[in-house]
C-alpha cells in the first residue's frame, strides 16, 4: 500500500488522479440511465470508470475514484455520508489492479473464458468492499438500511463494470500501453509485492467482504445477533448492531489491505 | 449544462473565511444528528431557510428542488418500511410498518434533507478552490487538494466532450433509450471510448505543463489567494459553536 502514498511524488500520477476523478464525475452527473431508488441511486454506467482506470492508472485510480465520487455527490447530495463514499470508492479503485497483478501477469484485455472469470471475481471483490464500507457507514449514521444500500451498491457496481469495463479496456488499454501511459510505465522500478503475505492479505480481504455482506444483511434485518453486539442495540434501525457487528470484519479488511 | 454550484454574490456568508464555513457546516451536521422531534426538525428547517435567504442563493435551492423532494420522500418510504417497529401495524417479510417507524422515518427524512440543503448552501457560497484551501488548512495534503480542484475544472471539459459525442451519435440515428436495461447500458460504450481517449491525450501534456511550473518543487508553497480572519469570521464562529452547544443541551433535555 506504500505506493498509494508514494505516487503523489510523481506528477503524471497526480494528473491521472485528476483525470480519473473528472471522468468519473463527468459521466456520473449527466448520464443517469435507470433509477433504482429515485433520489438515492440509479444504474450508473460511470461505475465502470474506476475499474477501467484502476487497470490503467493503478494507485492514482484509487484516489481518483474517491475524489470523483465526492464531486459527483456535490451534485446529488453532499453530507456526512460522503466520508464513507470516499473510502468505499477508494477501495473500488484500488482492489481491481492490485488483485489482478497479484493473480496474473496477463494484460486486462480479456480473451479467454478463464480471464473473464478472473475479471468477474476481481470486480465482485472490489464492488463488495465498496458496498461493505458504504452500507456499514450509512446504516451506522441511520441514513439507509444496509440491506437496501449495501446490496444495491454491490450489484450496481458489478453490473456496470461487467457490462462496460471489459469492452472499454479492449479499446483503451492497448492505446495507453503504446503511449506508455499506464502506471506500469509511469512507476517504473516499483516493487510489486507477490509474496505469501500479499496472498494472505488478499484472502483476508476476500473472506471479510463475503462474510461482511452476509453479516450486514443479517444484522440490518434483525434476523441475526452476534456475541460482541451489545444488548439493546437490536431493533429500530439496527444502526448500532450493524455498526458494532461489522467492526471486526472491517478490521480484517484493513489488515488485509496493509498486507496486499 | 451548468456545472458549478457557486453563485456570485456579495453577502456576509460569501465573505466568510472558508475554514469558518467548514466549521459552521460541521456544527450544523452535529446539531442535525440529534434532531429527532418534529419541533426540532422545524427549527432546523427554519435555520437553513434563513441562511439560504441571507446567501441570495435561492436559485440553487430551486434548481435542486426535485432532488431535495425525492430525498425526503424516498428516505421516508425506506425507513417507514424497513424500521423494525416494536408494535407493527403490518408485518410482511422484511417489511414492518408501525407508528415508531413512521415517526423515525419522518425525522430521518427531515434530517437528511437538512444535510443536503446545508451541503448545497455551503457549495453555493464557497468556490471549489476555497474548499480545497480549507482542506489544506485542516491538514489535507496540498497535492490532494490540487487534484480535486483540477478534477473539478476538467469535469465540464469531459461533459462537453461526452455531450458532443451523444449529439453526433443521435445525428446518425442512434437511439440511446432503445432496448432493455442491458442494451441501454451498452449504448454508452461509443460515448465513453472517445472521451477516454481524449483524456489520455491530455494527460502527458498536462503533466509537462505542471512540471514546467515547478509542481514538484520542495519547500513552502505560496498561493495567489490569501485569507485573513475578520471580525465577521470570529462572530460567525462564536454563533455557530454557541448554537451547537445550546442545541445539544436542548436535545438532551427533551430526550
Amino acid at each position: 500500500m506504500g505506493e498509494l502514498i508514494g505516487m503523489w511524488r510523481n506528477t503524471r500520477m497526480v494528473v491521472f488522479t485528476a483525470l480519473t476523478a473528472s471522468l468519473y464525475a463527468a459521466i456520473l452527473i449527466p448520464f443517469k440511465v435507470l433509477p433504482i431508488i429515485p433520489g438515492v441511486t440509479e444504474l450508473r454506467p460511470a461505475n465502470a470508470i474506476p475499474v477501467v482506470c484502476s487497470f490503467l492508472f493503478g494507485p492514482a485510480a484509487a484516489w481518483g475514484a474517491a475524489i470523483g465520487n465526492v464531486i459527483g455527490d456535490f451534485f446529488g447530495g453532499f453530507g456526512p455520508g460522503d466520508l464513507f463514499g470516499f473510502w468505499g470508492n477508494f477501495l473500488y479503485g484500488f482492489l481491481p489492479y492490485r488483485t489482478w497483478e497479484l493473480l496474473t501477469e496477463r494484460s486486462p484485455v480479456l480473451r479467454r473464458p478463464t480471464e473473464w472469470l478472473l475479471f468477474a471475481a476481481v470486480v465482485g471483490l472490489a464492488s463488495g468492499a465498496c458496498a461493505l464500507v458504504i452500507g456499514w457507514g450509512l446504516n451506522l449514521l441511520g441514513f439507509v438500511p444496509f440491506r437496501v444500500l449495501g446490496n444495491i451498491v454491490w450489484i450496481n457496481n458489478m453490473l456496470a463494470s461487467l457490462l462496460l469495463a471489459p469492452f472499454l479496456l479492449a479499446v483503451v488499454y492497448p492505446r495507453a500501453e503504446r503511449g506508455r501511459l499506464t502506471y506500469r510505465h509511469v512507476l517504473r522500478g516499483r516493487q510489486v509485492r507477490t509474496g505469501a503475505a500479499a496472498y494472505l492479505g488478499l484472502t483476508m480481504v476476500g473472506c471479510a467482504v463475503v462474510v461482511g455482506m452476509w453479516l450486514g444483511n443479517g444484522l440490518s434485518s434483525g434476523s441475526m445477533t452476534l456475541p460482541w453486539v451489545p444488548e439493546g442495540t437490536v431493533g429500530g434501525t439496527n444502526a448500532l448492531a450493524v455498526g458494532w457487528g461489522l467492526v471486526p470484519v472491517l478490521a480484517v479488511v484493513l489488515v488485509g489491505l496493509f498486507l496486499l | 449544462m451548468k456545472l458549478s454550484l457557486y453563485i456570485h454574490a456579495d453577502t456576509p456568508l460569501h465573505r466568510l473565511h472558508p475554514l469558518v464555513k467548514v466549521v459552521g457546516v460541521f456544527c450544523f451536521f452535529v446539531a442535525a444528528f440529534t434532531a429527532e422531534r418534529p419541533l426540532q426538525s422545524l427549527a432546523l428547517g427554519g435555520l437553513i431557510a434563513a441562511l439560504w435567504w441571507l446567501s441570495s442563493a435561492m436559485a440553487n435551492a430551486w434548481r435542486f428542488r426535485w432532488l431535495l423532494t425525492m430525498v425526503f420522500f424516498m428516505t421516508f418510504l425506506v425507513w417507514s418500511l424497513f424500521f423494525q417497529s416494536r408494535e407493527p401495524w403490518l408485518s410482511w417479510g422484511p417489511i414492518h410498518l408501525g407508528e415508531d417507524g413512521v415517526s423515525f422515518a419522518f425525522a430521518t427524512a427531515c434530517r437528511l434533507t437538512a444535510f443536503f440543503a446545508a451541503g448545497l448552501l455551503f457549495l453555493s457560497t464557497t468556490r471549489v478552490e476555497e474548499f480545497a484551501d480549507a482542506l489544506r488548512m485542516m491538514g489535507v495534503p496540498a497535492k490532494l487538494g490540487f487534484a480535486m480542484t483540477l478534477a473539478f475544472r476538467l469535469v465540464p471539459v469531459f461533459v462537453d466532450a461526452a455531450l458532443s459525442v451523444v449529439q453526433a451519435q443521435r445525428c446518425r440515428g442512434f437511439d440511446f433509450d432503445r432496448g432493455n436495461w442491458f442494451q441501454r447500458v451498452r449504448h454508452y460504450l461509443p460515448v465513453i471510448v472517445p472521451v477516454f481517449i481524449g483524456a489520455l491525450r491530455r494527460a502527458d501534456l498536462m503533466a509537462m505543463a505542471l512540471e514546467a511550473r515547478g509542481f514538484q518543487r520542495q519547500g513552502q508553497r505560496t498561493s495567489f489567494r490569501t485569507y485573513g480572519l475578520s471580525g465577521l469570521d470570529f462572530a460567525a464562529l462564536l454563533v455557530s459553536l454557541t448554537l451547537m452547544i445550546v442545541w445539544l443541551c436542548w436535545a438532551r433535555l427533551t430526550d
